[in-house]
């Protein structure tokens, strides 16, 4: 009986090998940053989590915009937008969740570049360049410190992630001074090994993207002096000459675009609504042309408070808005700003495709500038106000003025009428760029510029940890909450 | 020594011939109860091997036949008769049927046995009960056939149901093992109901532990029907009729919306359709009469040496939403053929399923929804809009509802697929009660899915809902499993009394599979429904997927009154870490059958057993190669003008990764009185699993872009009471029965390993449904309302931590401070409904009276909530879209509503709460049937053997308090499970039905 069992085992031709297999359908992690193709697939990686719907695509302008009341909602404005005007929003967030995690995930992809220095240093020389190199990594470091930015700006203390994780444990809080850190030395060795503009393809990161970057995050810390170093050090960049044309999809990546968020409807889009948090897929439009467009879902409108600010005879007011009454779609269709029963003033412009076309969808390629020249030129003016001299600082205000038909600030203004109109001429320079909430945060403004929105002292400043990430993450507990959430 | 033995045995046997010399020869004649002749029944001399069959008019010829001996004559599903020969030359031989042994063997896993010496928790459910039901796939009618068993249909044609076996054993796939013929397949979406002889439902570690690593969610035994000897039977099954749900939820018509509209959101609608005077019932355009039509023929037949049954069928239910539908061919050829000691069989089915969907995919808005919100004046279609449809203009049409109509008619989606199951085995007996059976199974699987949308624009006027190309989908899958079997089973009874059953096994499991998808658009025409290089992407991904198992069991009984079993199994699966790759799984049992003890001869009790099992059975229903880490490239971003494609590290691998492992444990009574006239069962099961497969959410910081990481760490525990009640009177012209079955439920998550809690369910960006220790599983979390607020002193009242606050105001929802701090936040959140049902029962009630028949079956479900999504369509309110009545009577200072808070609102007003739970109890009469039999010589001859017309009527009543369209809700993701998105409903059906016989 046993003899026949044991023949029956062997017909069964049973074979440990069976029962050892090799995932047919990705690649090894051992095998991996071999080549120079490898290396910079996994550098591409990281950039693709700027695109998700917790950022760029969706919840980026949604939230800075509406956060800084240079928007207002109209009855068809969701829920989860509302919140971010009203400052209702909790841990439970949705979207905020999908921001944080959009970054982290941003953050562990540079990683696996950073992280595997060794692995590419080891590449043959002559298969792959030191210098060549030294660009990926410091492309890697870029984004690190670009992700980090962002989550700091609004969170404050949170982990902080520097290596490529071996276990499923989460990490503690870092202090928001340990988390600028990183981002400062990041920046610094990345705008030593990236390449100038003029040598590198569009939308990777330059030289002088980290260096502005890096001039920026100095500026937020209060560092005047090193942040006014660090602008001094750019060169090669001017602002366009036609202001519209940094808002266009057939201008991008013109003379005063320093980094971008790439957009390209023509790359597919079939992965849109998939990509929350993960940055797979053709994902390569984002949803803002759609959400904004006066003649499409309207969701959001400029705020009077904004519209106020213009001065009389400010051309921005007409590259940034449209009227009742305009003409667009290539001057064939009126606007008439009619949503939902109400008339409203103007409606939104900038990053609109309403210069070409009638109707938006969902899919707008218009790129995103995250650093463009005129913003460098008034955070060197607030540096020299600083630390340098008022009239210098009115030198280059008047330089973005000059652009918007404006007349010249006088010399010789105090340094608070020189901040006042710094402050201003960011608000409408910049109207819409995502830009603003920060620098209403940094400049301390809260109580007057936000005044009557619900903002609270003490607790709207930084948004809440997401839930997702206090449930999921062992060494964070309700009590690393931010106050008052 | 085995081989002595029967040696000695057959010395005997010889020696027996010799004993007797007055022989003499008997011819004789063998029929059946109708007196119709019998070929091929068995008849031998008693206590010889003297034998001989019947020809194939019944009648024998056997020669030394002892003068005063008798002849045993018997014949398969007959009562063997002994009839003595008394010096006759001639006998004649009436059989009868021998209901009893018909029901008496059990089909239990790698094997059969005998109802008496089954220790185990097992249901069966008959092809009659079956096919009570038209349904696409036996799983839908195993609907409250069985206790413990709880099944969820949906009304969407060709949608696999979801099954369950004694509630919930893990956090991950809970779907039994189906087991067709001995063969392992994915579901019985491939099997034919009307072939179905019956369904064994194994429930407990002494009847699943034989599987292993994959017996632990509860396994469906499927038998197919086969040929019996006999003559050659020719039978007809047909029936048609028609579906339909008359169910609506009331929504506004046009003349309410624009009051609305203006009322709560200050809009009028100036749209160019808003004063079009159209007054469009969207869901009265969705949904529709559907037709059901089902014919089946199968020819049966055999002698004792070979059987037959070819079957073939066709389904088709157009479904009750426009557009939807399913049609299935099925083909199937049962045999099997004995030479002496060897027998060769097959069971082989060809299916041919192709469904029309409704074309919403998971996450999508469902048709329902869109039919809520679509503004009622929009028309439903409009000649000068491309694709001929009309749709929202702008916001103040709820522009978020697309054109339901469209979604549903606009291009076409087609699921084909085709499914070969079947095996082919060789038994071969070795010597008298070993046999060896060698078979190999096969599941072969094509399935192709295609979509198609052409361009379409809403509104020509610049309309929200607009696609300038048409999209083309394609997807193919293909998959083959092979199972090899093989096993050695010896019977053996010692001094009559000592009853051994012993089987060695070994199972070598291989599959593997394919998948390409693709898709493309054409922006020049909207004709062609093929792939161009236009915009395409293209992705294919393989798997192979490998098992190996080693099986021993041994059964003992002592004279059918004391028994016990046990079985031992060593499994292993490629879908394991090297270090966890091979495990053992037990069972043991014992049962003690008190009725047939010598005190109970004299007592009315037929039935009276006690059994109890303890075992460990496994569960390895994850994904392929989690173990290893691979990379993803599925990350693009445009780099000048072209996508860069981007690559990086896809997991953590978990080379410890093993099966989930539940420990069994199962006391039963059956009772019987009256000669099992009445009959009644009482299980106790208690279930523990260990070593949970859980994708444990990987700390969203750490930016894994997994997510999460498959690991052994939770625990759940089950338990559960099943009772079943019969009484069955088959004597007299009027014959009835009443089956009852009841089952409760109640689990716990015991661990989930460190990990705080597990979400899904997502919803307007928040998740429904959570898992945490020491609760119910996938229960509903969320705030809890506490009415509204009527004045700005109750708002201040609760917001005393926050007074500043402006969002929320008189009109808004109340929400219970549950922590206390003077807010309302996330922290507030509680278990706000449980999705699971405390009380599962089905009630079967049949009567015959004389030729007419009559079946009513009720089921139902009691003790579970659902989360009604729709109700956040009909009376959220969160922007203008169209709505539900209720918000006509919402909150304004002048009509200080209670129940309906104000329009547009605090956005807490329409997060996760409990005002969107509701009790999701039903009973539902599943089916009712009358039908009528014709007298065999109803048109003076025999023209036939059974004539039988019937008209039935499916889900024609349903008790509830539920307001959704049907409170059967849930989805195989559990997550889901309670979640009501505007569910595909279930139909009322009416049938008339014709089944003949030759």
């Amino acid at each position: 009986m046993f003899t026949l069992f044991t023949a029956m085992v062997i017909v069964n031709g049973c074979s440990e090998n069976d029962l050892e297999l090799v995932n047919p359908n990705g690649l090894s992690p051992e095998t991996f940053f071999k080549t120079e193709a490898q290396v910079q697939s996994a550098v591409n990686a990281a950039y693709a989590n700027l695109q998700t719907r917790g950022l760029y695509s969706r919840h980026m302008f949604f939230s800075q915009d509406n956060m800084s009341h240079e928007n207002d909602g109209n009855p068809q404005l969701e829920a989860d937008k509302r919140q971010y005007l009203d400052f209702s929003f909790d841990s439970s967030h949705g979207p905020i969740a999908d921001y944080w995690e959009s970054c982290f995930r941003g953050i562990n992809k540079a990683n696996f570049v950073i992280g595997n220095e060794e692995a590419i240093n080891a590449i043959e020389e002559s298969l792959v360049s030191n210098a060549v190199k030294q660009k990926f990594i410091g492309e890697a470091r870029f984004l690190r410190a670009l992700y980090n930015f962002l989550l700091v700006t609004r969170f404050g203390d949170m982990p902080l992630i520097t290596e490529i994780p071996t276990t499923t444990e989460g990490i503690a809080k870092s202090s928001a001074d340990e988390v600028y850190a990183l981002i400062i030395s990041d920046l610094q060795s990345a705008s030593a090994t990236l390449l100038d503009k003029s040598e590198e393809a569009n939308g990777r990161a330059t030289k002088g993207a980290a260096i502005a970057l890096l001039g920026k995050v100095y500026l937020f810390r209060g560092e005047h002096a090193l942040a006014l170093a660090e602008f001094n050090k750019l060169s090669g960049y001017t602002l366009e000459p036609n202001f519209f044309d940094n808002f266009t999809e057939e201008t991008e990546h013109g003379v005063e675009s320093i980094f971008e968020i790439e957009y390209d409807d023509a790359l597919g889009t079939s992965a849109q609504w998939n990509s929350s948090v993960t940055g797979a897929g053709p994902n390569e439009a984002t949803f803002r042309g759609q959400e904004y467009g006066f003649n499409d879902w309207f969701n959001v409108f400029p705020s009077d408070d904004l519209l106020d600010e213009y001065e009389a005879g400010d051309t921005r007011y007409a590259d940034t808005f449209y009227s009742v009454g305009d003409t667009f779609g290539g001057g064939v269709v009126t606007a008439d700003m009619l949503t939902a029963g109400d008339e409203r003033r103007a409606g939104w412009k900038k990053y609109q495709n309403y210069y070409k076309d009638a109707n938006e969808d969902q899919e707008s390629g218009i790129n995103f500038n995250y650093l463009r020249y005129a913003d460098v030129l008034l955070m060197k003016a607030e540096c020299e106000n600083e630390v340098g001299t008022q009239d210098d600082a009115i030198d280059l205000i008047n330089e973005v003025r000059e652009r918007a038909s404006l007349d010249d600030l006088p010399y010789g203004l105090s340094k608070a009428a020189v901040f006042e109109a710094i402050v201003h001429e960011r608000k409408v320079e910049l109207a819409g760029e995502q830009v603003r909430y920060n620098d209403i945060l940094r400049w301390n403004l809260t109580s007057t510029e936000l005044a009557g929105t619900n903002f609270q002292t003490g607790k709207s400043e930084l948004w809440p940890i997401p839930d997702r990430e206090i449930t999921s993450n062992e060494n964070l507990s309700a009590a690393d909450q931010n106050p008052g959430y | 020594m085995t081989k002595l033995k029967i040696m000695f045995i057959a010395i005997i046997a010889m020696l027996g011939q010799f004993a007797y010399s007055q022989t003499t020869t008997v011819t004789g004649v063998v029929s059946d109860e109708t007196g119709a002749p019998l070929p091929g029944a068995s008849v031998v001399v008693s206590g010889t091997t003297n034998g001989t069959q019947t020809d194939f008019d019944g009648n024998f010829t056997l020669a030394n036949v002892p003068s005063n001996g008798s002849l045993n004559i018997s014949y398969i599903g007959y009562v063997t008769q002994q009839v003595s020969i008394n010096g006759q030359s001639s006998v004649t031989a009436s059989m009868q049927i021998d209901a009893q042994a018909l029901d008496e063997v059990i089909v239990v896993g790698y094997g059969a046995q005998s109802r008496a010496a089954v220790t185990g928790a097992i249901s069966s459910v008959k092809s009659e009960d079956l096919n009570a039901v038209p349904v696409a796939n036996a799983t839908e009618a195993l609907q409250g056939r069985a206790a413990g068993v709880s099944v969820v249909n949906t009304g969407a044609p060709g949608t696999e149901p979801s099954i369950t076996i004694r509630g919930l054993g893990t956090f991950g796939n809970n779907s039994p093992l189906f087991v067709v013929d001995g063969v392992i397949v994915g579901n019985l979406s491939g099997i034919n109901q009307n072939d179905i002889e019956t369904i064994n439902v194994l429930k407990d570690a002494s009847t699943t532990a034989v599987y292993g690593a994959q017996g632990s969610n509860g396994v469906i035994l499927v038998t197919t029907k086969k040929g019996k000897s006999g003559k050659t039977q020719l039978s007809f099954n047909a029936h048609t009729g028609f579906q339909q749900n008359t169910q609506r939820y009331d929504v506004l018509n046009t003349e309410q919306y624009l009051q609305y509209a203006n009322e709560a959101f200050g809009v009028v609608p100036n749209t160019p359709s808003s004063a079009s005077g159209v007054n469009t019932n969207w869901q009265d355009e969705i949904y529709t009469t559907g037709l059901i039509r089902s014919y089946d023929l199968a020819a049966s037949g055999g002698s004792e040496t070979s059987n037959f049954r070819i079957s073939g069928g066709y389904f088709e239910r157009e479904g009750i939403i426009i557009e939807t539908g399913f049609q299935r061919y099925s083909f199937r050829a049962n045999s099997d053929f004995t030479f002496g000691k060897l027998k060769l069989g097959q069971n082989f089915s060809v299916n041919f399923n192709k469904q029309n969907s409704d074309r919403i995919e998971f996450g999508q808005r469902s048709l329902l929804e869109h039919a809520i919100k679509a503004a009622p004046y929009l028309s439903v279609y409009n000649p000068n809009n491309l694709g001929g449809f009309q749709g929202p203009n702008s916001a103040g049409d709820g522009q978020d509802a697309e054109n339901p109509v469209r979604l549903l008619k606009h291009g076409n989606a087609v699921n084909n697929t085709f499914a070969l199951v079947g095996n082919i085995f060789a038994e071969y007996a070795i010597i008298d009660g070993l046999k060896f059976k060698s078979q190999v199974g096969l599941d072969y699987y094509k399935g192709t899915s295609n979509n198609f949308v052409p361009s379409y624009n809403d509104d020509s006027l610049g309309g929200t809902h607009q696609q300038t190309f048409a999209s083309i989908t394609k997807n193919t899958s293909a998959g083959q499993t092979l199972i090899f079997t093989n096993s050695l089973t010896y019977n053996k009874t010692i001094a009559d009394v000592h009853n051994f059953e012993a089987l060695l096994l070994a199972e070598k499991f291989d599959s593997q599979g394919t998948s390409l998808n693709a898709n493309s658009r054409n922006s020049v025409s909207d004709e062609i429904n093929e792939l161009s290089n236009e915009d395409s992407s293209l992705e294919s991904t393989s798997f192979e997927y490998n098992r190996l198992g080693f099986l021993g069991r041994l059964n003992y009984n002592y004279d059918d009154k004391y028994i016990a079993a046990v079985s031992l199994r060593r499994d292993a699966s490629s879908k394991f870490g090297a270090n966890n790759r091979w495990g053992w799984f037990s069972s043991y049992a014992l049962g003690w059958n008190i009725a047939k003890e010598n005190f109970m001869v004299d007592t009315n009790v037929s039935t009276l057993k006690l059994r109890g099992s303890l075992g460990y059975s496994g569960n390895d229903r994850i994904s392929n190669y989690l173990y290893s880490a691979t990379l993803v490239n599925d990350f693009l971003y445009p780099i000048a003008g072209s996508n860069a494609v981007g690559t990086t590290a896809f997991g953590l691998a978990n080379p410890d990764l093993k099966w989930e492992e539940t420990r069994q444990l199962n006391v039963g009574i059956d009772l019987g009185f009256d000669n099992d006239k009445f009959t009644a069962a009482l299980e106790y099961y208690e279930n523990q699993s260990d070593d949970l497969l859980i994708r444990v959410p990987t700390s969203t910081s750490l930016g894994i872009n997994e997510g999460s990481q498959v690991r052994n760490v939770g625990a759940v525990e089950t338990t559960g009471f099943e009772l079943s009640l019969g009484y069955n009177d088959y004597e007299g012209d009027f014959k009835w029965s009443a089956n009852l079955n009841l089952s409760t439920s109640s689990n716990e998550a015991i661990s989930l390993g460190g990990v705080d809690e597990l979400n899904g369910g997502g919803f307007e960006n928040q998740n429904i449904t959570r898992v945490t220790e020491g609760e119910s599983l996938f229960h509903f979390f969320g705030l809890v309302t506490d009415g509204i607020y009527q004045n700005q002193a109750e708002v201040d009242a609760v917001f005393t931590a926050n007074p500043g606050q402006t969002t929320v105001q008189p009109g808004d929802i109340r929400f219970k401070d549950l922590n206390n701090d003077g807010d309302i936040t996330s922290e507030d959140r509680d278990i706000i409904g449980n999705p699971l049902p405390d009380l599962t029962y089905g009630l079967n009630l049949s009567a015959d009276y004389k030729n007419w028949d009559f079946n009513m079956f009720w089921t139902g479900i009691y003790g579970r909530d659902l989360y009604n999504t729709n109700i956040y369509d009909l009376e959220g309110m969160p922007r203008l879209f169209n709505a539900g009545v209720a918000v006509l009577d919402r909150w304004t200072p002048t009509n200080p509503s209670t129940t309906v808070p104000r329009a547009g609102g605090a956005p807490q007003n329409i997060q996760l709460s409990d005002r969107f739970v509701e009790d999701g109890s039903f009973s539902r009469l599943k089916n009712l049937t009358i039908g009528y039999t014709l007298p065999s010589d109803a048109f003076g001859q025999e023209l036939f053997s059974k004539f039988r017309i019937y008209v039935s009527g499916q889900n024609l009543i349903t008790i509830t308090d539920y307001s959704g369209l049907d409170p059967e809700v849930g989805s195989g993701d559990l997550f889901e499970y309670g979640i009501d998105r505007g569910a595909y409903p279930q139909p009322k059906t009416y049938l008339m039905g014709l089944q003949v016989s030759f």
